[in-house]
């Protein structure tokens, strides 16, 4: 049985189809990296598997039990064991860092308050803003803002954190931090599901990477076989176009 | 030519004229308060009301902000008094400017509820804040920071629009001052001061709600 199971998922903003039947598998303490064209529907896929965006068909199940998207208390369990980290970040703009990092697991977890700070203090030092901690998003660069909305997801210790575009904004030597800690989590055994557009990044972490175009999966597979080996003639024009670069 | 300038008479009516600067502040916090109050539950209805009360509310705006403050407090002096309520000038200037004061704060505090981040609502949601949280963590502190400057500046103007309640003969400030040039006929006196007054009234004001809101908006909000 797989850890998390995306089944044949369709999803619409309005008049606009933008998911037209995706279906994924993921298992346990691995990363899934999803890669595609802009406005292929990756950040789409992400929203509806937290429940910002109800799937117009077809189903997810994690662990084996179907998710009800149309059922809040559900939508709300699931959200205690799923974390994302935003492409735009979402910080809240009227707290610290270490607020921003807190609040969910002091206010909403209702956990003691100073093991939160003492853990989110880490979490913060070790993604590099130990000076930063009382600064609010408007004083911090994107890069910077990105790393405390990363940390405000690890402090829920999610089964399964879903990352889009996180090494974006960030100078190659806290990529390499960034996946330092993504590695590390993963050993430990947390599922990962990464949008991004770094190849280079994508090789190294995932097990697996799957090729979204229009909304739809064109090719699931190991990164070697994706990379080297497509079989899909739309996987080749992609790899080839960002290997040109 | 024939004047020449004498403070001194006038100056003995300064306790006289500071106890009316008193009763305008009273007036502008009473209306700007009530105005808060009818402004929230405006904006609430334009916001998230049905089809029904949003027309009520823009109604109520509407009316309230294309027609003179003056003819709003003549007309609950004069008209209702016919329905068989009768109203001292007093009340009857705090009720005009409190629903007054209601429009226009609608209408800003409706801006505020539109400013807020839709993503930073989808973050709220995601963390798993219920509908209550995410008012109580995100909305609130945030409107706050918006809504003060224009608040700040709402509540100035009601200050000096005080002093159309000296029309109905109510004693605040510029009542009191008309008061002292009758007895004294030092008009230019008079109305220096008490153009002097006005202004210490509202730069105080101006002074304590910016202290306050660098207290309050640039710690912004702790949690921790
Ligand atoms: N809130 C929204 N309302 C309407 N349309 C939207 C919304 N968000 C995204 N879309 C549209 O849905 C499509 C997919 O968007 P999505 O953000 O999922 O793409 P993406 O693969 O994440 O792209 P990128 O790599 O640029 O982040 C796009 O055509 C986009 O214009
Ligand atoms: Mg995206």
């Amino acid at each position: 049985m797989q850890h998390l199971d995306i089944v044949d998922i369709s999803a619409r903003y309005g008049s606009h189809q933008v998911l037209r039947g995706i279906s994924l598998g993921v298992d346990r303490g691995q990363i899934t990296s999803l890669v595609g064209p802009s406005g292929s529907g990756k950040s789409t896929l992400l929203r509806v598997l937290v429940g910002l965006l109800p799937p117009e068909t077809g189903h997810v199940s994690f662990d084996g039990q179907r998710i009800d998207y149309s059922n809040k208390k559900n939508v709300k369990a699931i959200r205690d064991r799923f974390a994302i980290v935003f492409q735009q970040y979402n910080l809240f703009q009227n707290m610290t860092a270490l607020d921003n990092v807190t609040i969910a697991p002091i206010k909403i977890r209702k956990r003691n308050r100073a093991e939160v700070i003492d853990e989110a203090e880490e979490l913060l030092a070790k993604v590099g803003l130990k000076e930063k901690m009382r600064s609010y998003p408007d004083q911090l660069s994107g890069g910077q803002q990105q790393r405390v909305a990363i940390a405000r997801a690890l402090a829920l210790k999610p089964e399964l954190l879903l990352l889009d575009e996180v090494t974006a904004s960030l100078d190659p030597e806290l990529v390499s931090e960034v996946l330092d800690s993504i590695r590390q989590l993963a050993a430990e055994g947390m599922t990962m599901i990464i949008v991004s557009h770094e190849m280079g990044f994508v090789r190294e972490v995932s097990s697996t990477v799957a090729f979204m175009v229009d909304g739809k999966m064109v090719e699931v597979g190991s990164p070697a076989d994706v990379f080297e080996n497509p079989k899909e003639a739309r996987t080749r024009e992609f790899v080839n176009k960002i290997l040109q670069h | 030519m024939g004047y020449a300038i004498n403070f001194g008479q006038v100056f003995e009516y300064l306790p006289y004229l500071a106890g009316g600067a008193w009763l305008s502040l009273q007036i502008a916090f009473l209306a700007f308060c009530g105005g808060l109050v009818l402004g929230l539950l405006g904006a609430f209805a334009k916001t998230f009301g049905g089809p029904i009360l949003r027309r009520i509310a823009n109604a109520y705006v509407v009316f309230f902000t294309n027609t003179p403050q003056l003819v709003q407090i003549y007309f609950l002096f004069f008209a209702l008094p016919e329905a068989g309520i009768l109203l001292s000038s007093y009340v009857a200037v705090l009720i005009g400017m409190t629903l007054n004061a209601g429009a226009y704060l609608t209408e800003i505090q409706r801006a505020g509820f539109s400013s807020v981040r839709q993503t930073e609502m989808e973050a709220a949601e995601t963390l798993g804040m219920s509908r209550w949280q995410q008012v109580r963590y995100v909305i609130v502190p945030h409107i706050a920071r918006v809504l003060f400057p224009p608040l700040s500046n709402h509540y100035i103007l009601m200050t000096l629009g005080t002093s159309m309640a000296a029309i109905f003969g109510v004693e605040e400030l510029t009542g009191r001052a008309l008061n002292v040039n009758s007895e004294t006929f030092r008009s230019i006196e008079v109305f220096t001061i008490t153009g002097v007054m006005y202004i210490l009234v509202t730069l105080v004001a101006s002074a304590i709600l910016g202290v306050a809101g660098r207290a309050l908006f640039r710690a912004k909000m702790r949690i921790v």
